[in-house]
C-alpha cells in the first residue's frame, strides 16, 4: 500500500479528532497526579474531542472504554497518559487498531514513571507537569501520520559462517527443517577448535569420536552445500534477500577426483611446522591433509612454501592437482545469515605471559590438547619440549589473558574446566605425576560441572589459590613458579617439570572481519554484540543476522550447540514464513526538497540509503528508523516518519505557556 | 499558591528510547525524587537530536537542555551516539560562543539502569539552573 | 618537460600577447586557453571586465573570450563557487573562491574530478563600492579617471588616464576604513594550496619579475593542466630556485603576520555575560532577506532549507532561528570568503559573526573547512 491508501483506509483524512484517557494506575499516578483536572485541562486543547480518566487504561474494561469512546465520538487519534511506553505501547496499539485506528496514530504521554513516582510529595507541581506532558502530546498527536510496516519476500536459503561445532548444529538444523544452507569454512576442513582437543569435559570423551559422525553428517547432508577454504568477500542486501560474495581459495586439488590417499604428502618434500592443526608441534608438508578426520578428506597445497617441484602432481592417480588454480569467486544469494566464525585462543607471546615464548617448557592449554591427544604429534605420549622428556610434575596458571586488566577484562568461562580436565588426563595417564592447578577463582557452573572437580581433588591433584608472581627456567630446564598460596598466605617456589597456560579466548581477526563486512556491532570485549544480553541472545542488530557460538563471546562446547540450535531456529523463522516485516518508523525523502547533496548517505549504519540517479534512495528493509540521517539533511527533505521535524517542534513548544 | 512562590526552571530533555529514557524509566521505578523542571522528549536514538530542536526549545523558553543517550559503544543504532557527540561539541561551543552559561546545556550518557544517574543529574542541572535565574533567551511571560 | 606534483616553477605564455596583456606573464590566461583549446574542459569561468572595478563572471567556451578576459583585479566582486557548476570547466580562482568551489564539490555540487582550478595568490580584495568611494576621499581622484592599480611596497596605487599615479599606505587606507575586505584581513589562506596548481607573482624576482607567474603543482589535475599547457606550445616553464621559493614564502609569512594582527584587532574578547546582548544586538537590523545563505558558498540548498523552513517571524525569538541554524551549519563548513557581508543590505558583518564560531570550533576539531574533500567531522564518524 503506498502512503495515500493508507490515508484512505485511516480515519486521517478529517480533522484530527483526539480522545485524552488519563490512567490513574489506582492509587500509582491518582494518588499523586489530580486526574480528573488533567482530563478537564486537556478537553480545552485544540482538536480534543473527548477526554476521560481511566482507572487502569490497560486493564480490559480500560480498553473497552478507549474503543467505545472511539466509536461513540469518531475518533482518529489516541492519546493516553499512563506509564511507559517502553512497555505498554504495544498494548495500546494493537487496542486503537483494533478500534480501526492507525496503530502510529496513538500517542503515549509517561506521566507514571515521569511523574507521579518522582515527585511523590509535590502534587500540585506533579499535576501541573502531567498538563504540560499531555499538552505536548495532544500537540504531537495532531501532527503525527499513520504508518505501515513493510514486508519484504524472504530467499528460503541460509548462509551459515564458520563450520565449528556451532556452525555444523545450526547448518544442520536449518538443513533438516528443509531449508538449503551454505555452510562457509575458511580452513580446508570443518570441525573447528573442538577437533582439535583431546577429550572434553565434563564426561572425558574423545573430542573427535563425538565430532567426527557430526561432521560426516553434514558433509551428507542434502541440504548442505559445503564450502570449505572458503571466505566471505562482501556481503549487500538485508533481511531476506543478501547477496554474498564467497571467495573460493585456491585449493589447487580437485575436490571432485582426490581421494585423500596421501600419496602426494608422501612424495613431497617439504615440511614446516604443523601451525594449523597442531599448534606448531610437529610437522606437515606442503601439501598435506589437514587431520585424519577431515571432512573433506581432500588433500590442500599450501603455495607459500611450495617448490613447484610437481613432486604431487606426478604422484596423484587421478590427476587432481592443479598447481596453477587461483582463487575463484561465486555470488549466492540467501534470506538469513548466521556467524558461527568462533576465537582464536589468546597468544601469551608478544607479552611472555609467565615466561611463554622465553622459556621451552611453558606451553599453552591448546598445545597441551595435541600434546596428550592420541592422534596428536607425539601419539598421546606427553612429553615437554625441551627434552621430549615425560613431566613428573605439571603445573597450570588459570587466567591467561582473562580476568586482568592488561589483556582482557572478560572471564573466558571454560579455562577453568579445560585445565580440571587436562590435569585428570594427565593424572589418569601418568598416576605418579604431580599436577597442580593455580586459579583465582575455580569456575565450575552447569551439570556435573562441580563433580568434575571434585573428582580431580578426589585424584590428587593440588589446588593453589593464588596468582603466581613470577616464573623462572633452571638450568636443567625446569620452572620455578613463585605463588602465595592465599588461603594460607604462604609464598610457595613450586618447581615443575611443564608450566600449563590455561589461555583463554579471543576475538578472531576473521570473525574482526565478518563482523565488519556485515556491521555487527562489536562489544567491548571485541565479540560480537547481541541485540538484547538476555532476551534476543543470538540476534544482531540487524535483521536476519544471527550470531552464535563463540563469534558472540567465549563459551563452551554445550552452550555453543545450544547457541547453534538457537540461531537455527531463530533464523529459520524467517525461511518458513517466507517474509519478514520491516520496522514502520523509518525515513522518507521528499524529492522536492532535497538537493542532493549526499551528506546524509554514510550517517546511515545500515547502509540504508544510497544516491542512485541523481535521487536519494531509500531502502525501506534496511533502515532501522533511528532517524541519524535526518540531522545531517540541511533541507528537511529528509524526516523520520513519526519522529518528523514538525512534530518535535510542535511536541517542545509546548514545554511551554505564557504566563502572567 | 504555595508553588508559586519558588520559581521552577523547565528543563527539555531529549532522550533516546532505549537508553536514557529508559533510564528515566528506572528513575521513576526506584522513586528516585526530582524536581518538577524536567519534560522529557522522546527519540529513537540520540543521533536524531537536531540541534535545530535544541535551539527551539531555548528559543521557546527552555532554561536548560539535555542532550542524553545511551554510553559510547553501547548504541542501538550503532554508533549513532559518536555522531551525537561530535555534533554536540559543536552546538555546545557555539551556544557559549553566544553568550548561553554552560550550566544550561548538558550530554549525558544514562544507561537504561541508570535511575539514580537520571535522577541526580536532573538534581544537579536544576539546582545549578535555579541559581542562574530564566534563561536569557527565554521570551517575555512564558515559562 | 616533465611536470611532477609538488614541482614550483616558473612560466609565461609564450605568445608575446598574451604574455604582455595579461598580468605576470599571462600564465594563467595562456593555461586557461590551452585547457579549451585541447579539449582538456568544455568550458572556462573567466571574469568579463567591465570596468576598474567591475568584472563578471562568465562562462565561456570561446578562446578568444578567454583571452579577452581580465587579470588579476584586487576589487574583485563575488565568489566564483556558484558559477562552477556543471560540465567539465577550468577556473581561476583565489584561495576562498577554491574553497567555496571544494565545499560545493562535497555536496555533490560540483564534479571536483572534472573541475580545473587554477589557485590565485591573494592577499585580500577590495568592495568595488568602497573602493570608489576610497578614490575620492583618500586619493582624490576621480574613479572615472582611473585606468590601472598596482600593489608596491605596502602601497597601494592607482593611474589616471593622464599618466598620474598616486600611492597610499595600506595600512592607513585600512585604519580609514577602506582598503581590503575586513574577511581578507584574517583570512588565512593567502597561497591556494587547496587548487590544483598555486599560482602568483610572489617569488618572481630579477629580470622575469612582472614578466611570469610562479606557480606551485599541487595535484594531478594540476599535472595534467601544465602539460596540456606545455604540449600546446602556449606556455613555457622552468623550475624556480631556491631564492625565488624563499621569497615566495617571506612574502606569504609576511601576509600572515599581518592576518595574527588584524586577527587580534577585529576579534577582540566579548566578556560572556555580554555576549547574548551583543549579538542580538548585530542581528537586530535584519530583514530577512536570505541573501548571506544565497551568497554562500558552503549552502547548496535551495529556498527552502532548515535555516529557512522552521524560521518565524511571527515567532519573536530573542534570536533568530535561521542565524541560529546557519551558525551552526558554518561553525563547520564556513571558509570565510566575505560573500555574506558583502551582500548584506543592512551591513550586518556577517562573516566576522560566523568566524567567531567557525574558527575556534574548525581549529579545535582540526578542520579547515575547503581544504580538503574531508566532510565536517560529525559526518566523518565511521562505524566504530
Amino acid at each position: 500500500m503506498d502512503q495515500e491508501e493508507i490515508i484512505k483506509d485511516t480515519k486521517d483524512a478529517d480533522e484530527p479528532r483526539i480522545g485524552v484517557f488519563i490512567c490513574e494506575c489506582g492509587v500509582n499516578i491518582g494518588g499523586v497526579v489530580n486526574c480528573q483536572d488533567v482530563a478537564d485541562y486537556a478537553g480545552t486543547l485544540p482538536n480534543v474531542v473527548s477526554s476521560a480518566v481511566n482507572k487502569y487504561a490497560c486493564s480490559d474494561s480500560g480498553q473497552s472504554e478507549i474503543k467505545k469512546a472511539i466509536e461513540e465520538n469518531d475518533l482518529n487519534r489516541i492519546l493516553v497518559a499512563a506509564c511507559t511506553p517502553k512497555t505498554h505501547e504495544p498494548i495500546f496499539r494493537a487496542c486503537v487498531e483494533e478500534a480501526g485506528i492507525n496503530p502510529y496514530l496513538f500517542e503515549f504521554v509517561n506521566i507514571r514513571e515521569h511523574c507521579s513516582w518522582i515527585h511523590m510529595k509535590e502534587q500540585e507541581k506533579a499535576t501541573k507537569k502531567a498538563q504540560d506532558l499531555v499538552r505536548m502530546g495532544v500537540f504531537r498527536s495532531a501532527q503525527l501520520d499513520p504508518l505501515q510496516s513493510n514486508e519484504v519476500p524472504v530467499t528460503d536459503k541460509a548462509l551459515v559462517i564458520g563450520a565449528g561445532v556451532a556452525g555444523m548444529q545450526t547448518a544442520l538444523d536449518i538443513a533438516d527443517m528443509g531449508y538449503k544452507v551454505y555452510l562457509v569454512e575458511k580452513n580446508p576442513s570443518i570441525g573447528g577448535k573442538m577437533a582439535q582437543l583431546d577429550k572434553t569435559f565434563p564426561t572425558n570423551d574423545c573430542s573427535i569420536c563425538i565430532l567426527g559422525p557430526k561432521m560426516v553428517e553434514v558433509a551428507r547432508n542434502k541440504n548442505i552445500e559445503l564450502m570449505t577454504y572458503s571466505e566471505i568477500d562482501e556481503v549487500d542486501g538485508y533481511v531476506g534477500n543478501f547477496n554474498v560474495k564467497v571467495r573460493h581459495k585456491a585449493r589447487h586439488v580437485d575436490l571432485g577426483t582426490c581421494t585423500g590417499c596421501g600419496l602426494c604428502v608422501d612424495k613431497c618434500p617439504v615440511e614446516v611446522p604443523n601451525v594449523e592443526f597442531n599448534e606448531g608441534i610437529g610437522t606437515r608438508k606442503a601439501i598435506y591433509v589437514p587431520f585424519p578426520q577431515a571432512v573433506p578428506l581432500r588433500a590442500v597445497v599450501d603455495r607459500s612454501v611450495c617448490i613447484d617441484c610437481g613432486a604431487c602432481v606426478k604422484a596423484c592417480n587421478s590427476k587432481s592437482i592443479d598447481l596453477d588454480q587461483e582463487d575463484s569467486i561465486s555470488e549466492i544469494e540467501v534470506g538469513v545469515i548466521v556467524v558461527t566464525a568462533g576465537f582464536d585462543v589468546y597468544d601469551p607471546e608478544p607479552t611472555n605471559d609467565y615466561g611463554y615464548g622465553l622459556y621451552d617448557n611453558v606451553i599453552t592449554g591448546m598445545e597441551l590438547e595435541r600434546l596428550i591427544n592420541a592422534s596428536g604429534p607425539t601419539m598421546g605420549k606427553l612429553v615437554r619440549p625441551s627434552d621430549v622428556k615425560t613431566p613428573k610434575r605439571v603445573g597450570f596458571i588459570q587466567c591467561v589473558g582473562s580476568r586482568d586488566k592488561k589483556s582482557n577484562r572478560y572471564c573466558s568461562s571454560f579455562c577453568c574446566m579445560y585445565a580440571l580436565k587436562d590435569a585428570q588426563l594427565i593424572k589418569e595417564k601418568y598416576p605418579d605425576s604431580e599436577v597442580y592447578i593455580m586459579y583465582m577463582d575455580l569456575r565450575t557452573p552447569f551439570r556435573n560441572y562441580e563433580e568434575f572437580y571434585d573428582r580431580a581433588r578426589d585424584m590428587g591433584i593440588k589446588f593453589i589459590r593464588g596468582k603466581p608472581g613470577s616464573v623462572t627456567e633452571k638450568d636443567n630446564g625446569d620452572m620455578v613458579v613463585r605463588v602465595e598460596d592465599t588461603l594460607t598466605t604462604e609464598v610457595i617456589d613450586l618447581d615443575l617439570d611443564l608450566l600449563v597456560l590455561s589461555v583463554g579466548a579471543v576475538s578472531s581477526e576473521s570473525n574482526e572481519r565478518i563482523r565488519q563486512i556485515l556491521k555487527v556491532s562489536r562489544a567491548a570485549d571485541g565479540f560480537m554484540m547481541e541485540a538484547h544480553p538476555k532476551l534476543k541472545p543470538v540476534d544482531t542488530t540487524l535483521d536476519g543476522i544471527f550470531i552464535g557460538g563463540v563469534s558472540q563471546g567465549p563459551k563452551d562446547i554445550p552452550y555453543s550447540v545450544s547457541q547453534g540450535s538457537a540461531c537455527a531456529a531463530r533464523a529459520t523463522r524467517y525461511l518458513s514464513q517466507g517474509k519478514a516485516i520491516t520496522e514502520g518508523i523509518t525515513v522518507d525523502v521528499n524529492d522536492d526538497l532535497c538537493v542532493r547533496c549526499g551528506m546524509c548517505i554514510t550517517m546511515c549504519p545500515f547502509q540504508a540509503l544510497s544516491l542512485e540517479d541523481d535521487k536519494v534512495n531509500v531502502i525501506k528493509a534496511l533502515c532501522k528508523g533511528c532517524g541519524t540521517c535526518s540531522v545531517a539533511c540541511p533541507t528537511s527533505a529528509l524526516e523520520q516518519s513519526h519522529f518528523k521535524n514538525d512534530q518535535l517542534l510542535a511536541q517542545v513548544r509546548n514545554v511551554f505557556t505564557f504566563e502572567e | 499558591m504555595a508553588d508559586r512562590k519558588e520559581w521552577e526552571p523547565k528543563i527539555v530533555a531529549f532522550c533516546c528510547n532505549w537508553c536514557s529514557y529508559g533510564g528515566a524509566d528506572t528513575a521513576g521505578m526506584g522513586r528516585f525524587q526530582q524536581p518538577a523542571s524536567v519534560r522529557v522528549v522522546r527519540v529513537m536514538c540520540s543521533g536524531r537530536i537536531d540541534p535545530l530542536h535544541v535551539f527551539n526549545a531555548f528559543l521557546e523558553g527552555a532554561d536548560a537542555v539535555l542532550v542524553t543517550g545511551c554510553h559510547l559503544g553501547d548504541c542501538h543504532y550503532v554508533n549513532g551516539n559518536y555522531k551525537t557527540e561530535v555534533r554536540y561539541q559543536f552546538l555546545e561551543e557555539l551556544m557559549i560562543e553566544m553568550g548561553l552559561e554552560p550550566e544550561r546545556l548538558h550530554l549525558s550518557w544514562i544507561s537504561a539502569s541508570e535511575g539514580e544517574k537520571f535522577a541526580s543529574f536532573v538534581n544537579k542541572v536544576t539546582t545549578e539552573v535555579k541559581k542562574l535565574g530564566p534563561s536569557p533567551l527565554k521570551p517575555e511571560g512564558v515559562n | 618537460m616533465n611536470v611532477n606534483v609538488g614541482d614550483k616553477l616558473l612560466g609565461y605564455a609564450t605568445d608575446p600577447g598574451i604574455r604582455n596583456r595579461g598580468a605576470s606573464g599571462g600564465l594563467v590566461t595562456a593555461v586557461l586557453a590551452a585547457a579549451l583549446e585541447r579539449e582538456l574542459v568544455e568550458d572556462v569561468i573567466v571574469l568579463k571586465h567591465i570596468n576598474e572595478y567591475e568584472a563578471v563572471p562568465i562562462i565561456t567556451d570561446d578562446v578568444d573570450e578567454v583571452l579577452a578576459s581580465t587579470g588579476s583585479m584586487h576589487t574583485v566582486p563575488v565568489n566564483l563557487a556558484k558559477h562552477a557548476t556543471g560540465k567539465k570547466v577550468a577556473m581561476p580562482g583565489k584561495p576562498c573562491d577554491v574553497r567555496g568551489v571544494i565545499e560545493q564539490a562535497k555536496r555533490n555540487e560540483i564534479d571536483i574530478e572534472n573541475t580545473y582550478i587554477i589557485g590565485l595568490n591573494c592577499g585580500g580584495t577590495m568592495h568595488p563600492v568602497l573602493t570608489k568611494e576610497m578614490l575620492i576621499n583618500m586619493y582624490e581622484l576621480d574613479p572615472e579617471d582611473v585606468v590601472g592599480e598596482k600593489i608596491d611596497k605596502g602601497k597601494l596605487f592607482f593611474k589616471t588616464q593622464d599618466g598620474e599615479e598616486k600611492g597610499i599606505s595600506i595600512d592607513d587606507l585600512e585604519e580609514a576604513g577602506y582598503g581590503r575586505r575586513e574577511s581578507c584581513r584574517y583570512c588565512d589562506v593567502k597561497i591556494p594550496v587547496n587548487a590544483d596548481i598555486a599560482c602568483g607573482n610572489w617569488g618572481v624576482v630579477g629580470e622575469l619579475a612582472g614578466k611570469a607567474t610562479f606557480c606551485e603543482v599541487m595535484n594531478e589535475k594540476g599535472v595534467r593542466l601544465l602539460e596540456n599547457a606545455i604540449e600546446s606550445g602556449y606556455i613555457q616553464v622552468e623550475q624556480a630556485g631556491e631564492k625565488e621559493i624563499a621569497i615566495r614564502e617571506k612574502v606569504n609569512s609576511a601576509m600572515l603576520g599581518l592576518v595574527d594582527k588584524w586577527t587580534e584587532k577585529i576579534f577582540t574578547d566579548i566578556p560572556l555575560q555580554e555576549r547574548m546582548k551583543y549579538y542580538m544586538e548585530q542581528f537586530a537590523d535584519c530583514i530577512d532577506c536570505g541573501a548571506c545563505k544565497e551568497a554562500c558558498p558552503a549552502c547548496t540548498c535551495k529556498e527552502e532549507s532548515k535555516c529557512t523552513m522552521y524560521h518565524n517571524l511571527a515567532d519573536d525569538y530573542k534570536m533568530s532561528m535561521y542565524h541560529m541554524v546557519r551558525l551552526l551549519h558554518l561553525s563547520d563548513s564556513c571558509v570565510g570568503c566575505g560573500q555574506c557581508s558583502d551582500v548584506c543590505p543592512v551591513d550586518i558583518p556577517v562573516t566576522t559573526i560566523f568566524r567567531r564560531f567557525a574558527d575556534p570550533a574548525q581549529k579545535k576539531h582540526n578542520y579547515k573547512a575547503g581544504m580538503t574533500l574531508e566532510r565536517p567531522p560529525f559526518l566523518e564518524v565511521m562505524l566504530k
